[in-house]
């Protein structure tokens, strides 16, 4: 399924550049510092792996990028920019690219996941600057995908349902969940794009990230199916619960709830409405069959639904509390799980994306519960 | 994958007696190899926090996702200290309560070197008097394993 993907292009990316700088001017921010990691790979599309030797980029409100490079690592600095080495320490040479785009005072963005001890070299090299969380300006910018990230995540989505549907076609009495797991694999490596999938079968659907414990496929078991593949760097996420044999009135009960609360959230993703009221209104249809309240189980143990862009979760959450308006481009997961400890769990978790008429759904729902593709 | 009771006692004496030495009244840990070395618990970072804080004196408290209390509870040293945040709530408040419950209300907290910054950052907030440092010669000199093994998967 790889024909037709169009990568991000640099023009595309050198305009997220230029939408960062405009908010860090907005926010009296002089520059942010990024390590390796997602942030720095929307922005330039350089995907490294953040490792002992520091690899950075400073991102200035004013002028252009500027990059910090291990000394060893010489050869894979990316050609035609304003790149410095560093070879013992790379706190001051850090502080002088600082200096030379306009940063010797003010205020620093730090990459939310910018490790400590980068952190503490920064600000001992640079004792005149304030630091604040660079997600104002990072997240600012990933939260609102475009037309291309659309098509990327919409590929993603499309390639998991098809790994999906291939593993769900193999199941049978007695096979063990990383059987499964591993046919799900299979699928996506002849698809095209790296993907996992965790597997749970009866009891174990009720935990939300799965247990290691081996098991089997047994008649009237649930099986649930999560996470996702990444095309281009961009994420898919999706959960399926189907029933193996006959479902038991209650699995059918709880599973036709399931729907309906994911229903729910998704009529209640209106443009302009708070993130929380998608949460609320999932929890609501939940609540009303007498599960929680709030996050007590048996009931929804966790928030509605997350972000998803280059990392399987990100800004922003459906979740209570959060007012953020919903807006064109943002991307959420819809995925109110029910949690019975000791009995199951269902959990339906399909992405959607926000347009100026509502949310669009990536996938299309699972209709019943022995059927888990429309 | 968990370690023995009397092996976590053991490791969390000698991180306290490092913490002394090396003048910290705390020492917050994400997971990773510290933390495994330290408490057996193997955890997959996310966006939402997990730590262990060890005081000075007293018990290690964890701070953990509400909806991951049972798995947390599988995987930390029997009768640990759990301090759970829910969806709404913020982890650095619970953070903020293990330090007042310890008796850490001045002084310097050591993070473990590979500590994310956004924790760094809020944690200040909840907890604007005290003074945040490196943990690692603390860590190191305790013997803690800080070195990651490859991973798995991201």
């Amino acid at each position: 399924m790889t024909v037709g993907v169009v990568p991000i292009t640099d023009a595309e990316r050198q305009q997220r550049v230029a939408k960062a700088q405009r908010l860090m001017r907005e926010q009296k921010i002089g520059g942010i510092f990024l390590e390796a990691g997602s942030s720095l790979d929307y922005f330039t599309g350089a995907s490294w792996q953040p490792s002992d030797r520091l690899f950075g980029l400073v991102l200035p409100a004013k002028g252009d990028l500027v990059w910090l490079v291990p000394a060893a690592d010489e050869k894979r600095a990316p050609a035609g920019q304003d790149v410095r080495l560093w070879q013992d320490d790379p706190f001051p040479r850090l502080a002088q690219m600082l200096k030379d785009r306009g940063i010797a005072s003010g205020t620093l963005g730090i990459d939310e996941r910018a490790r400590f001890f980068v952190f503490d070299g920064i600000r001992r090299a640079c004792p005149a600057l304030e630091f604040t969380n660079a997600d104002s300006v990072t997240a600012g910018c990933r939260m609102y995908k475009s037309a291309a990230e659309l098509a990327l995540m919409q590929r993603a989505s499309d390639v998991t349902i098809a790994a999906y549907k291939a593993g769900l076609a193999t199941l049978r009495e007695g096979m063990p969940q990383n059987e499964l797991q591993n046919n799900i694999h299979a699928a996506y490596r002849a698809l095209g794009y790296p993907g996992y999938v965790s597997v749970m079968y009866g009891a174990y659907t009720a935990f939300p990230h799965g247990s290691l414990t081996p098991q089997k496929l047994k008649l009237g078991d649930f099986v649930m199916i999560d996470d996702g593949c990444t095309v281009e760097g961009y994420q898919s996420d999706i959960t399926r619960t189907v029933i193996f044999g006959k479902p038991t009135d209650r699995q059918r009960q709880i599973w036709t709830l399931e729907r309906k609360a994911q229903d729910a959230a998704l009529a209640a993703a209106k443009p302009g409405a708070p993130c929380e009221a998608v949460d609320i209104a999932a929890r609501k249809v939940i609540e009303a069959a007498g599960f929680g309240p709030g996050y007590k189980t048996p009931g929804l143990p966790h928030r509605t639904g997350h972000g998803i862009g280059l990392d399987g979760h990100e800004w922003t959450y459906l979740v209570k509390g959060n007012k953020t308006p919903l807006a064109k481009g943002m991307c959420f997961s819809d995925e109110p799980t029910i949690a019975i400890y000791g009995e199951f769990g269902v959990r339906l978790e399909d992405c959607f994306y926000m347009t100026d008429d509502g949310p669009h759904l990536f996938s299309k729902q699972s209709p019943a519960i022995d059927q888990p593709f429309a | 994958m968990q370690i023995t009771s009397d092996t976590y006692a053991q490791r969390v004496a000698q991180v306290q007696a490092a913490m002394k030495e090396f003048g910290l009244a705390a020492v917050v840990i994400e997971p990773g190899a510290a933390m495994q070395h330290l408490t057996g618990v193997r955890w997959g970072r996310s966006e939402r926090t997990f730590l262990v804080v060890i005081p000075a004196k007293g018990a290690p408290a964890f701070v953990v996702p509400g909806f991951e209390e049972e798995r947390a509870r599988e995987m930390t040293p029997k009768g640990a200290d759990i301090r759970v945040w829910q969806e709404d709530e913020s982890p650095f408040e619970r953070v903020a309560q293990v330090f007042q419950d310890r008796g850490v209300t001045t002084g310097r907290v050591g993070m473990e070197e590979s500590l994310r910054f956004f924790i760094l950052h809020n944690l200040k907030k909840a907890a604007p008097k005290m003074e945040y440092v490196t943990a690692q010669p603390a860590l190191k000199s305790a013997g803690v394993n800080l070195v990651e093994a490859p991973r798995r998967r991201p």
